[in-house]
């Protein structure tokens, strides 16, 4: 365990909140992470883009709401008890919350245990990650916040 | 000793003073005879002369004093006032403006010397003498007699240096610095006593060093003396140049000077000439006083280096405030100090039972205080729009001048009040709106000849409040807009179609000048017609929560209605439900509420409307706009919103009323856009959120 601890401190490592939505997991860089708060009424604003389901009060500030799952092109957000917000800093922008089904875990992993997904890819243009995680046998796709924010609509 | 606390001070008032002069010689230009107006503009120059020799900036109090010495020559009846002599006074104007400008961005005036300006001014006055051999009185008058000097005694001489003093004034000697005493007066009415003495510090320690100062540098820097201050210096300079150096600060009455021989009590009659003459047989000694310690003296010359270093913006932004403004608001801190106590009281009951009824009354108590309260804070926040229009006038004289057309500006209503932040940010919209104007909107003199107007053109800049609104108008007689030209211009840029320009309301043509690069201008000059115009305007405009509209006639004139806000953070605002979702409209764009029978609505043109009083009033689906579901069954009566936005009304279809809150306005944030009809959302006080209509979009 001890030497595994030194062997990470040796490498690049990064934090990730792995979140699940749908049946696939999701890492997110715990750097943008500012927050997580559970599910709660979303005020709905007429006329915003069609992922945008909303915007909620975050002690006292509004906080646009994005259905991370619409932005995709994935069914509806169902929500249930496990599904929480997750409020993302951006900094010039602001905060801005995205809804996940549920989150599992915070995992630590090196540079080696990372695929990068080539930009060259033929996914990569509407691609909403920029790498694969391993985390022994579970594969976490690792989220490019930028894509996520930007403007386009896939749904 | 630094001047830079009175920075903000000298600031704001020379920008009163050059827009006081600015008014009085456009005065001037119309009736040069006014004895008043030529005073005032002399009082006006005169002041601002001294503020700036008070300050240490010289150019600029050089240029005030050649402009103050034409005055004297105006007021002494001397020289006439004609036009070219007003273009240079505005020229005059324009270069202290720019000093005005370097000071607020680095707080130094700047290398500029306008000695062109400089040159004319004296032209002028060498003109009026021309003929009569002028007698120099300037010269007189800034010397004070000799025989005055009485009063001043040299005070130097008395000074008892301490030990340590003593030991520096020997060290300066040895370094082979000549010593001198000196003692300086400064005038009865000298304001910023404590700035004259930094000032005469400044001024002599280029030539030399201060070893002891009487009273205390710090006393001195505190005012802490009458009228005259004395100090021993070591120089390698004469005693004349200390003099002089002394002297070229304004409003200093008398410099003495002399050598400073310990306990040796000379003549006091002596005068300085004969002193000066003494000491120039002497030989001149090493320059090297500067290693002399002494570490005040040091520490007041750093001051005008660091100053020049830190070239940051001087001044910050600042509300004047009106004492009784203040005095309001004290008074309503004080209530809720008492509010909060009836409350501590109220909880802190022996029994723990809570007596509801006077629970109430405080928490009714408090609620009045906060809303008075918050109206105070935003009247400390609200200027009058005169600091934005006053330079108006002038701006449309130049214009008048460039254009060669002939116009004038009427202003009314300078004294409405709007937010500092909206006041600060109007002046550019503004002044587009009236180059836009005096450029299109005003004929040529000839052509308004034969149109039967006055060869006069007249502008007009009205503003006033209405409701929780303030509308500026800029007005002119002009020959309106040619609603045809503008649909061709259109159709040509491929704007809008032909099809599409026929079925267009003379509104909607209008509304196409605010299109992004719409120029309508024939010739571009540098005034307007470059296209970045009116687009510009209408974005600034909405940007302050406000919108511009035009009128026009033909033939008559065009009229843009500017509306902005009173206020920008928070509002009263009516709370409506649609379904289950809560709306604020802003109160002051409600008229009125209205019951309306489903049977009472008519149609118009396939869309629906209400005969009301009169007025036939279109009515806007709020939940077909909003997108929320239909209700399933349409009740038996609709509850209408009458909202107003300039001389249209609209009626907005809601569920329900909650009735009347203060809000505070939230940003929606910048990631969800595309969105004009929502304003802004607000917290209510359940935590819930609530989005603000934008009526104007609505409509």
């Amino acid at each position: 365990m001890a030497d595994k601890r030194i062997e990470l401190a040796d490498k690049i490592t990064k934090q990730y909140i792995v979140v699940q939505i749908g049946s696939e997991k999701y890492g997110i860089d715990i750097g943008y992470v500012d927050n997580i708060v559970r599910m709660q009424k979303i005020t709905r604003v007429p006329k915003a883009q069609t992922y945008f389901k909303g915007i909620i009060n975050l002690r006292g500030e509004i906080v646009p709401v994005m259905s991370v799952r619409t932005k995709m092109g994935l069914e509806d957000d169902v929500f249930t008890n496990a599904s929480r917000i997750i409020i993302l800093k951006i900094e010039d922008r602001g905060a801005l919350g995205i809804i996940v089904d549920e989150v599992n875990e915070v995992v630590t992993l090196c540079e080696d245990e990372i695929d990068k997904v080539s930009s060259s890819s033929r996914y990569a243009k509407d691609s909403f990650i920029n790498g694969i995680g391993k985390n022994g046998d579970e594969l976490i796709s690792l989220f490019e916040i930028n894509a996520i924010i930007d403007e386009k609509d896939n749904s | 000793m630094d001047v830079s606390q009175y920075l903000e001070i000298f600031i704001d008032e020379s920008s009163e003073h050059l827009q006081n002069l600015s008014d009085c010689i456009m005065t001037l230009e119309t009736e040069p005879d006014n004895k008043d107006t030529i005073n005032e503009v002399f009082r006006a120059a005169h002041s601002l002369k001294v503020m700036a020799g008070t300050m240490g900036f010289k150019r600029m109090q050089h240029l005030t004093h050649d402009m103050e010495n034409v005055f004297q020559e105006v007021r002494g009846e001397k020289i006439k006032v004609d036009s070219s002599m007003i273009d240079l006074l505005f020229e005059c104007l324009d270069a202290l403006d720019g000093y005005l400008n370097n000071i607020k961005e680095s707080s130094d005036e700047g290398t500029n010397d306008n000695e062109a300006i400089i040159k004319e001014l004296n032209d002028f006055i060498a003109k009026a003498n021309g003929q009569e051999v002028a007698p120099k009185e300037k010269g007189s008058a800034e010397k004070p007699a000799k025989a005055a000097g009485s009063e001043f005694e040299a005070k130097y001489e008395d000074i008892d240096p301490t030990d340590t003093e003593q030991k520096r004034i020997a060290e300066a000697q040895e370094a082979g610095g000549k010593i001198y005493g000196v003692t300086v007066y400064v005038q009865k009415d000298c304001l910023l006593k404590a700035a004259r003495a930094f000032l005469v510090f400044r001024a002599v320690e280029e030539i030399g060093q201060i070893v002891v100062y009487r009273p205390s540098s710090q006393d001195i820097e505190d005012e802490k003396f009458d009228l005259d201050f004395s100090f021993i210096m070591s120089t390698d300079e004469d005693v004349d140049k200390v003099i002089a150096a002394a002297k070229s600060v304004s409003e200093i009455a008398e410099v003495l000077a002399g050598p400073f021989e310990k306990k040796e009590v000379e003549d006091a009659e002596e005068t300085v000439v004969a002193e000066a003459e003494k000491e120039e047989t002497k030989p001149a000694p090493a320059p090297a006083a500067e290693s002399a310690p002494a570490p005040q003296a040091a520490a007041a010359s750093q001051a005008p280096a660091k100053k020049q270093a830190a070239a940051k913006p001087a001044t910050n932004r600042t509300v004047r405030v009106d004492i009784e403004k203040l005095d309001a608001l004290m008074n309503q801190v004080s209530e809720l100090i008492i509010a909060k106590n009836s409350l501590v009281s109220i909880s802190a009951t022996e029994d723990g039972s809570y007596n509801s009824q006077s629970f109430h009354e405080q928490i009714e108590y408090l609620e009045r205080i906060t809303t008075s309260l918050h109206e105070s804070v935003m009247k400390v926040r609200m200027v009058p729009i005169e600091s934005v229009v006053q330079k108006f006038p002038r701006m449309i004289r130049d214009l008048s001048r460039t254009l060669n057309k002939k116009m004038e500006l009427i202003m009314t209503g300078e004294d409405t009040e709007l937010d500092r932040t909206v006041v600060d940010q109007i002046g550019d919209p503004l002044q587009h709106l009236l180059r836009n104007s005096a450029d299109h909107g005003l004929e040529d003199s000839e052509l308004r000849i034969k149109r039967g107007k006055p060869e006069k053109g007249t502008i007009w800049l009205n503003a006033y409040q209405e409701g929780n609104n303030v509308i500026i108008q800029v007005k002119d007689d002009g020959n309106g807009i040619d609603t045809e030209a503008v649909k061709a211009k259109a159709v040509e840029r491929g704007v809008i179609t032909q099809e599409q320009a026929e079925v267009m309301s003379q509104k909607e043509i209008v509304n196409l000048l605010f299109m992004p690069s719409f120029s309508m201008a024939k010739k571009i000059t540098d005034i307007s017609g470059r296209g970045v115009g009116l687009d510009v305007v209408k974005s600034n405009i909405e940007q302050l929560g406000g919108d511009v509209e035009v009128s026009t006639v033909l033939g008559e004139g065009t009229t843009f209605s500017v509306r902005l806000p009173l206020t920008l953070a928070i509002i009263q605002a009516l709370m409506v439900e649609i379904r289950d979702e809560k709306y604020a409209i802003a109160l002051g764009s409600i008229s009125n509420i209205e019951d309306i029978p489903v049977k009472d609505i008519k149609y118009v043109e396939a869309r629906e409307v209400i005969h009301l009083r009169g007025n036939v009033i279109p009515l806007i689906r709020l939940d077909k706009v909003l997108d929320i579901e239909p209700r399933e069954e349409e009740p038996e009566s609709l509850t209408v919103v009458i909202v107003q936005r300039g001389d249209s009304l609209a009626g907005l279809v809601v569920d329900n009323l909650m009735g009347q809150q203060e809000i505070v306005i939230k940003s929606l944030g910048k990631y969800i856009n595309g969105n004009k009809l929502i304003s802004g959302a607000t917290i209510l006080g359940d935590g819930e959120v609530a989005l603000i209509l934008d009526v104007n979009t609505l409509m």
